[in-house]
């Protein structure tokens, strides 16, 4: 059942079958958070107030990880843009009791919410922090209802959620077994990056952008000697001058 | 369990069980002094391939895995019997009492260890740069600590040994005509007469010794492990490895036990003080530690391997799976395969054979064990890495390495041989003290054994 | 040493089935106050399940906290049960008769109020048989044998079960006697039913040591591998500071520590409560203290080697949480609690004799190794959680909330409650053992000295 689908790890897998993979180009990323905002719109995820962040239960599925570099005052802000990383090796899929979050074929992360009883543990053994907790039953303003994208299920409270890297768009996308041009399947917050620093595709197209990104000099991958394998590249720029 | 009572033999006194001990223990015959021919030959091959080894020096530190894993193997079977000894005196078992004696005498291999430890120190390479427990510990770290804690367990068990030689020592004295051994002995007895306050330092001091002893030996493993395996291997974070080191410690020594009884029951028939009672009482604990060898194993392999991580993976590989995956296999079947399958049969476990059979094979897996775990870490080249830099091959022994092998035991044996003609085999004492405080009663329609709780 | 009373076989009899057959006031008074402590607590959960974990103090990304440290401290204290019971019956330790019954069915209570902590902690509670439950339903997909998640309901359902046959088949003589003694009175077909017609034969005699001698023999493995299994949930993660391989025995000896020290706990205030002078002696309890010296030291020793290797690796993640588990407040005061109340203080006064002896002594040590054990427990599960990863987005801490303590103390008062009821029904002493450790007392002459002394079986 869900084991059949094993197998796309460590990247080879059927040359037919997309592996949908993300670039960040960090040189070009501002903080500007327009992909947690356009994230946050496209997948129904309730707002944040002002109490979840005291409480430290925000909802984001893409975060901004800002940090420093260098000493004051000669002092840098940096920028980094965390998502579910869509690990090939996910030390999240193996100690789920219920098979609540498994790989898929295409490369995905999959997360099943109503598999998902609540035990939490995937969120403790992600090193990424990317998989979060719903505490309480997600509300809208009355106003916002609806907007809600009609897609994406609306999570109840006890379950696990994660960046899906929108599957509701790419299963649109892919519905009738038609190639899709690389560029024209997006995940929300790609499309809404001002600065193109996020970067999807397919990378078993050799000619997709991603694809030649993803093999950039500037290729690092967030704490790889974990050995998690992750599907989202950073591109880095490290700093000679100082 | 109930069946065995009826043909109790008649206690024996304490008198007559001096008289055979002490009639053993002065017969010094050809046929000893063949045995310590043999082995004193052995031990001389063994000082030649040592010698061999010291003449290429210690820049090539994979030349030593192998002396290194013999010095283990004495510290992990011949140097962890004493705790046989504490243990049980602790626990006031009643059937230790005619094997204690062999288990402290055992605790002369002491010496040899910290010979051993010399040159397996000088083979070590410099701290810096690698994973160490010293954390920029002054004062000559490791070497000079290391000596610290192997010398002192080597002494805590000679001073275990010759506490509770007292009475003994002063029984030989008394008994043996004069020579140049009686005056030894009547040396080490001390003035033993045994009034009151003499036995009362004595069992306080077999107390402090005793328990000195059991908490001497797992910082003693610790530093083996620590020092001379994880300490060489890159990346290696195994915090149970000093307590399996312990655990491997005590199945070596209950086997080496059992194995020393066989043979003096079968050679130098001590038939009438190791008694199936006594095989059948340690192969329980026997079977306990083989179940423990398995689990302490597991525990890091399940860690590692579910782990996933890339470091440990390769680390698993090297000592596990690919590299050492025949000497893994060997000492999985050996030391909990067997004992599992023939030890959980209480016929088996009722016999002199049966746990002597199980213990020779734990004392080979022991073996390839040690070889397995030390040999291993001495074969990587650079420890300052943070990972293995590919798979290293596993380590055949060569020449110099076997004779150091068979010199190391034979040395082992050969010192308990000789140590054994200053001291006497048997406890004298604790056997006629176990004989007063039992006595054979008809209980029902059998006869039972009454034991009176004491020391 | 063993200075036995020498008690009829009525007197026994009578003393031990006191509080079965009346009932005292302190027993109304203790049962009610539990129960009302515990019915607290259910209402907690109630209000927990209705509004959802947002009223726990669990945060981003402290997953487990107060509930998660509950369970793994109660799992601890039931490995007292086993280790009393099978290990002593195994190498016939006389002084084990007084203590076996009440040591196991502490373990079968202790068990269940742990099942209760993984249960409320679930997201969706009443979903969790999709979890444990090793079949595929109308969903057309098993539990997923890989996480330690099913491990640890496997475990621990074989424990209980295990645990509980093996206090059933120790139960049924006593049994018979309250049969025996309530004909005619509402009593008497319960206990006519659970006593399986037991008369006493020899033959019954004989497969009722059997299956005591197996049920032994074959729940000590059990024994290791439930609390193993509990440490693997943290062992086999990426956790810094979880990803320890000692983890595994280091627990196990641990919950041995907790759980000895909860039996004498237990011992002192049975025998205070059910004035049970003649059966629980200082020689007991001493015997108890002895044992827990070398648990004691051999779990400090695996705690140390914990502590060793998590700094010998030097890597910052690892430092980072030592640092905040020993000089960040309150962790830091935390710990040195821990240390001082685990160890520290207990060990060094069980090595007099004087203390050992002394009933209200071991009461306080005890109780203070349990305190340490639960902070222990608390220690090595959230502070790796609070500093998980370099990602510092959401670095704090872990602040429980009166919901997870109001729970929490309910399991506490649930085990005593549970205890006090099955003391109204069953003696919490195994009178058969009583009576048997009787026959067994002979005495050996030494000089002029008469040494106490014991029948063995061979």
């Amino acid at each position: 059942m869900a084991t059949q689908a094993k197998p796309s790890t460590h990247g080879a897998g059927d040359r037919d079958t997309p592996k949908w993979e993300m670039v960040v180009d960090l040189d070009r990323c501002t903080g500007c958070q327009a992909c947690v905002i356009a994230c946050q719109a496209e997948n129904n995820i309730p707002i944040n107030e002002e109490s979840a962040f005291h409480e430290a239960r925000v909802i984001q599925w893409i975060r901004i990880e800002r940090y420093w570099e260098g000493e004051f005052p000669d002092v840098k802000a940096r920028f980094l843009p965390l998502l579910c990383q869509q690990c090939d090796n996910a030390p999240c899929e193996s100690v789920c009791p219920v098979y609540a979050t498994y790989h898929n074929n295409e490369g995905l992360n999959v997360q099943v919410y109503n598999r998902c009883v609540g035990t939490r543990y995937c969120g403790n053994n992600c090193p990424y922090h990317a998989r979060l907790f719903n505490y309480w039953e997600p509300t809208w303003p009355e106003d916002l209802r609806n907007q809600l994208n009609p897609d994406v299920t609306v999570r109840t409270r006890g379950v696990m959620e994660k960046c899906t890297f929108c599957i509701q768009r790419i299963r649109r996308a892919t519905r009738g077994g038609e190639a899709v041009a690389d560029g024209d399947l997006q995940p929300a917050c790609a499309q809404a990056c001002p600065t193109s620093a996020l970067v999807f595709g397919n990378a078993n197209d050799a000619g997709a952008r991603v694809s030649k990104l993803k093999n950039d000099k500037r290729r690092f991958r967030v704490m790889e000697e974990l050995g998690t394998d992750p599907s989202v590249t950073y591109l880095k720029q490290v700093d000679t001058d100082g | 369990m109930a069946e065995a009572a009826h043909e109790m033999r008649p206690i024996p006194t304490h008198q007559e069980v001096a008289l055979d001990v002490l009639a053993r223990f002065q017969d010094l015959g050809a046929r000893y002094w063949g045995w310590v021919t043999v082995l004193g030959f052995l031990f001389v091959l063994g000082i030649v391939g040592f010698v061999i080894r010291l003449s290429a020096g210690f820049d090539d530190r994979s030349i030593w895995g192998y002396h290194v894993a013999t010095m283990s193997f004495i510290v992990t079977t011949f140097l962890a019997m004493p705790m046989i000894s504490a243990g049980l005196r602790l626990t006031k078992a009643n059937w230790r009492r005619p094997l204690t004696r062999v288990t402290e005498n055992m605790s002369i291999t002491g010496l040899l260890v910290v010979l051993m430890l010399l040159p397996a120190l000088a083979a070590l390479p410099p701290l810096e740069g690698r994973r160490n427990i010293w954390f920029d510990f002054p004062l000559g770290a490791p070497g000079v600590w290391n000596v610290l804690g192997f010398g002192n367990l080597a002494l805590m068990g000679l001073a275990l040994l010759w506490v509770l030689a007292l009475p003994d020592l002063a029984a030989a004295r008394d008994h043996l005509p004069p020579s140049a051994r009686q005056r030894f002995i009547a040396w080490a007895s001390l003035g033993w007469v045994g009034h009151l306050r003499q036995w009362r330092v004595l069992y306080a001091a077999s107390l402090v010794f005793g328990g000195g002893y059991l908490i001497a030996y797992p910082l003693v493993q610790s530093l083996l492990f620590a020092d001379f395996h994880a300490g060489l291997m890159p990346g290696l974070k195994d915090a149970i490895g000093p307590a399996r080191a312990v655990v491997h410690g005590v199945q070596g020594a209950l086997a080496m036990t059992i194995v020393v009884m066989y043979v003096m029951r079968r050679l130098g028939g001590y038939e009438r003080y190791f008694s199936v009672e006594q095989f059948w009482a340690l192969s329980k604990p026997l079977l306990a530690f083989s179940l423990f060898w398995f689990y302490f194993w597991w525990a890091s392999f399940l860690t590692f391997w579910y782990g996933r991580l890339p470091g440990e993976t390769d680390l698993i590989r090297f000592l596990v799976l690919n590299s050492y995956l025949g000497p893994f296999i060997v000492s999985l079947v050996l030391n909990f395969i067997v004992p599992l399958v023939a030890l959980i049969w209480s016929p088996v476990r009722r016999s002199a054979w049966g746990p002597a059979f199980v213990s020779a094979g734990i004392l080979v897996g022991t073996f390839v064990n040690e070889v397995r775990i030390y040999v291993s870490a001495f074969s990587i080249e650079d420890p300052t890495l943070h990972a293995l830099d590919g798979i290293p091959p596993g380590q055949w022994p060569e020449a110099p390495d076997v004779l150091i092998a068979i010199g190391g035991i034979a040395g082992c044996v050969l010192l308990f041989m000789l140590v054994s003609k200053i001291v006497p085999v048997i406890s004298m004492w604790e056997v006629g003290e176990g004989l007063r405080l039992t006595k054979i009663r008809r209980y029902l329609n059998r006869q039972v054994r009454v034991i009176a709780k004491s020391h | 040493m063993y200075y036995r009373r020498t008690l009829t076989d009525a007197q026994i009899n009578r003393e031990l089935l006191h509080v079965v057959f009346t009932t005292p006031m302190w027993w109304i008074v203790l049962v009610v106050s539990l129960g009302l402590v515990v019915a607290v607590a259910v209402a907690a959960v109630g209000y927990m399940f209705n509004q959802g974990l947002g009223v726990t103090g669990l945060r981003q990304p402290v997953f487990w906290g107060f509930f998660i440290t509950n369970f793994v401290f109660w799992v601890g204290i039931s490995h007292a049960g086993v280790m009393i019971s099978a290990i002593l019956r195994l190498s016939q330790a006389e002084w084990r008769r007084p203590m076996v019954r009440a040591a196991e069915i502490m373990t079968v209570f202790s068990l269940m109020a742990a099942l209760t902590m993984p249960l409320v902690h679930a997201g969706r509670a009443w979903r969790i048989f999709y979890w444990i439950f090793p079949y595929d339903w109308s969903r057309g997909i098993w539990p997923d044998t890989r996480s330690p998640l099913i491990w640890d309901p496997v475990a621990i359902f074989t424990y209980l079960i295990s645990s509980s046959l093996f206090v059933y088949t120790a139960l049924i003589p006593d049994l018979a006697v309250i049969r025996d003694r309530s004909k005619g009175t509402w009593r008497y077909p319960m206990y006519a039913i659970l006593s399986l017609g037991w008369h006493g034969s020899p033959h019954q005699w004989k497969l009722q040591g059997i299956a005591g001698i197996l049920l032994s023999a074959l729940i000590l493995p059990v024994f290791v591998s439930v609390h193993s299994i509990v440490s693997w949930d943290f062992g086999v993660s990426l956790v810094p500071s979880w990803h320890v391989t000692v983890f595994a025995p280091y627990f196990v000896i641990g919950a041995v520590h907790s759980g000895v020290s909860a039996v004498v706990t237990l011992m002192v205030i049975m025998r205070k409560l059910y004035h049970l002078e003649n059966y629980i002696w200082e020689e007991h309890i001493d015997a108890l203290a002895r044992l827990l010296i070398v648990v004691a030291t051999g779990w400090f020793f695996l705690f140390w080697l914990d502590f060793v290797f998590a700094l010998w690796t030097r890597e910052e993640q690892e430092m980072v949480v030592w640092n905040l588990r020993l000089f960040e407040a309150p962790w830091g005061w935390l710990f040195l609690t821990f240390f001082i109340t685990s160890y520290v203080i207990p060990v060094p006064l069980w090595l007099f004799k004087r203390v050992r002896r002394s009933f209200t002594w071991m009461l306080w040590t005890s109780l203070l190794v349990n305190v340490g054990m639960w902070l222990e427990r608390f220690l090595i599960i959230v502070p790796g959680l609070v500093r998980k990863g370099p990602l510092v987005f959401d670095y704090g801490s872990y602040r429980p909330s009166i919901i997870e303590i109001t729970i929490v103390v309910g399991t506490l008062a649930l085990v005593p409650f549970l205890l006090l009821l099955f003391s109204k029904f069953f003696p919490l002493i195994p009178l058969w053992e009583e009576k048997e450790g009787q026959k067994l007392i002979d005495h050996i002459q030494l000089g002029n000295v008469k040494v106490p002394a014991l029948v063995k079986e061979h």
